[in-house]
């Protein structure tokens, strides 16, 4: 069995599938950032499995993958600042007491 | 005379003749080389650290006007190994409120990269184990992996110091990778590559007969970048003047002080194993690794990078017993506010001599 | 040979990554958790390299492993209670959560089955360094600019929130 593109599709479909999962049902806040890792990281092995099988020609699937890593850091400390100042204000990191703008 | 490179070749070759016989293709034969090779890599970084052990306490003793180990064995030679047999045979203490995984772990996880980081240094002229092309960005990647063993062992720990100090810990190593990084970014682009072994390559020959052409002669440029290297490179090994993670008057002894044993014995090794990778490092990016007399003549090329690597180490070795320890914050101060602006000039300069070299 | 050997890499690799998501997304330690993804993200460089590309595998290293999960384990144990291990860690709209995720999965995996079968691999794998530092120098010479600017302003908004109240002057 040749290694073939579908084979990596596949593989990041479920990990996007399981990113998806984990975004909507962890209570922790973290738990939900990390799942949104997973998430960026399946998009990026599909960036580089199609640059690499359809046009391996050219670098453009790597180009963008290392725009998607760098925005995924500035997002990750950006989020992780703003969790870490809620903490502080409510003491706690669960999504279910973030919801004073409830309502 | 003693060069190695041709003697590993025609074993390589008697190798794959030997393998496909046995009816195997040569990739099997390849394969089974490799291995061989990461074997004596991890051979050698095992036992490095013994004689580094050793090289510290003997050189410390005389800095400081005593004599160091003298009792096992001929000059106490065999006191390192006196030590290892203690550790391993001391009890595997793990505290109640931590989490037992991560406590077996994180030792591993702090040492295990320092074993792939030495796959693209040449350890002389035809001796990589193998050529990677983007050989000093794996290096700085790999190596950055130790951090995350660092806050493991913190949270292992199961206590408030221990975790105060991997988190210091990891947060200086963090802060040390930027300008470690930038320094070197210098050599790369004047060399236009990075495997290690071209870099290596394309610092032989001599400046007006007699000035070799290695990086650190170069004007101001390989001056600054081999500065801002050597003290990053003290500081992302935890050493002194940079040591707080672990010194002993300070937090106890960090994120290791709940390790016991064999699990303190692998971070032992994993500094002295660290130590020799970055001068291991800055021999080959800054003095032109394996370039010395030519091969055949008076000594081979491995014996001339040893020879660079060990001037590192005692580098660091005599930094470690002469400048007093950096607080927390006057660290990171000093990096973030001078290496690393000091870094992006380095960096300018060198783009400048590239303009000015056409 | 090769083939059959760069098969077998792949399966292990997809194995292990689709375990240790699983890991991440179930765990009840947040810190096993983060140490989970650490690793997932250590196999999805490997499969970068898999893929031929050298350099994003080395970045993906660098910049996701040795940057990003680090600050994600400093909030993990900055922001720890003492009885966060015995708290479950999903929440009550799990069965619509998962019901979502698997068809949402299910939808893309027929897909791409169905469109992209049968594809291989026709350029040996090559260095990428030079070919990415010119694409990004050149034809997306923009994009890495706006993303500089990006990287200042997360910079500048992650400095902002670790200062005190005082020091905002407010």
């Amino acid at each position: 069995m040749i290694l073939s593109l579908h084979h990596f599709l596949m593989l990041s479909a479920i990990i996007f599938g399981i990113g998806i999962y984990g975004a909507l049902t962890r209570r922790n806040i973290l738990g939900v950032l990390m799942s949104i890792e997973l998430m960026f990281n399946a998009a990026n092995i599909n960036l580089v499995a199609f640059n690499h099988f359809l046009y391996p020609e050219r670098v453009w699937g790597q180009g963008i993958v290392i725009f998607v890593i760098t925005l995924a850091a500035a997002e990750a400390v950006v989020g992780l600042s703003l969790v870490l100042s809620i903490y502080r204000t409510i003491k706690s990191v669960y999504t279910e007491k973030m919801n004073i703008l409830h309502g | 005379m003693l060069e190695l490179a041709p003697i590993l070749h025609k074993a390589f070759q008697s190798l794959t003749v030997w393998v496909v016989a046995h009816g195997l293709t040569p990739l099997a034969a390849w394969i089974l080389a490799k291995a061989i090779q990461a074997g004596v890599i991890v051979l050698l970084v095992s036992l490095v650290p013994i004689v580094l052990v050793y090289a510290e306490r003997k050189v410390s003793a005389f800095m400081q006007a005593r004599l160091g180990p003298m009792n096992v064995g001929p000059y106490g030679i065999f006191q390192t190994v006196a030590d290892g047999i203690k550790l391993i045979f001391k009890e595997d203490i793990i505290p109640i409120g931590s989490d037992r995984l991560v406590h077996l772990l994180a030792p591993m996880v702090v040492v295990a990269p320092v074993f792939v980081c030495f796959a693209p240094v040449p350890f002389g002229i035809g001796l990589v184990p193998i050529d990677l092309d983007i050989g000093v960005l794996f290096i700085f990647a790999v190596s950055g992996i130790s951090a995350i063993g660092i806050l493991m062992a913190g949270w292992g720990s199961g206590n408030k110091f221990s975790m105060l100090g991997g988190l210091r810990g990891a947060a200086q190593l963090v802060s040390y990778e930027v300008p470690r990084v930038l320094s070197v970014v210098p050599i790369l682009m004047l060399y236009g590559t990075q495997s290690l072994r071209a870099i290596a390559l394309a610092q032989e020959g001599r400046w007006h007969g007699f000035l070799p052409k290695w990086f650190i002669f170069y004007p101001v440029v390989g001056q600054i970048a081999f500065l801002i290297f050597l003290i990053a490179a003290v500081a992302e090994t935890n050493r002194t003047p940079f040591d707080i993670p672990e010194a002993e008057s300070e937090l106890v002894a960090g994120f290791h002080t709940e390790f016991s044993g064999l699990k303190f014995a692998l971070f032992f090794l994993s500094e002295y194993a660290y130590v020799f990778l970055a001068s291991a490092m800055a021999a080959v990016l800054f003095f032109g690794g394996g370039d010395g007399f030519p091969a055949g003549g008076l000594l081979p090329s491995w014996v001339w990078f040893l020879g660079k690597t060990s001037f590192m180490v005692f580098l660091f070795l005599w930094f470690r017993w002469t400048f007093p320890r950096l607080r927390v914050d006057r660290l990171m101060h000093f990096c973030w506010t001078f290496l690393l602006p000091w870094s992006i000039i380095n960096i300018s300069l060198a783009g400048l001599m590239i303009l000015l070299r056409r | 040979m090769e083939q059959s050997l760069l098969t077998l890499i792949f399966g292990v690799m997809a194995a292990l990554l689709i375990g240790l998501s699983i890991v991440v997304v179930t765990s009840r330690s947040v810190f096993r958790g983060a140490i989970a993804l650490t690793a997932a993200l250590g196999v999805v460089a490997g499969l970068f390299v898999l893929l031929g590309a050298d350099f994003v595998a080395a970045s993906q290293l660098l910049i996701y492993v040795g940057g990003i999960m680090i600050i994600m384990l400093f909030v993990v144990m900055l922001s720890q209670r003492p009885r966060d291990h015995m708290d479950r860690q999903t929440n009550e709209q799990w069965v619509w959560g998962a019901l979502f995720s698997l068809a949402v999965t299910c939808a893309l995996i027929v897909q791409f089955r169905a469109v992209y079968r049968g594809i291989f691999a026709t350029l040996p794998p090559a260095p990428t360094t030079a070919s990415v530092g010119r694409l990004l120098l050149g034809d997306m010479v923009i994009p890495f600019e706006a993303v500089s600017l990006v990287l200042l302003a997360a910079l500048v908004g992650a400095v902002y929130f670790g200062l005190s109240k005082k020091e905002r002057g407010r």
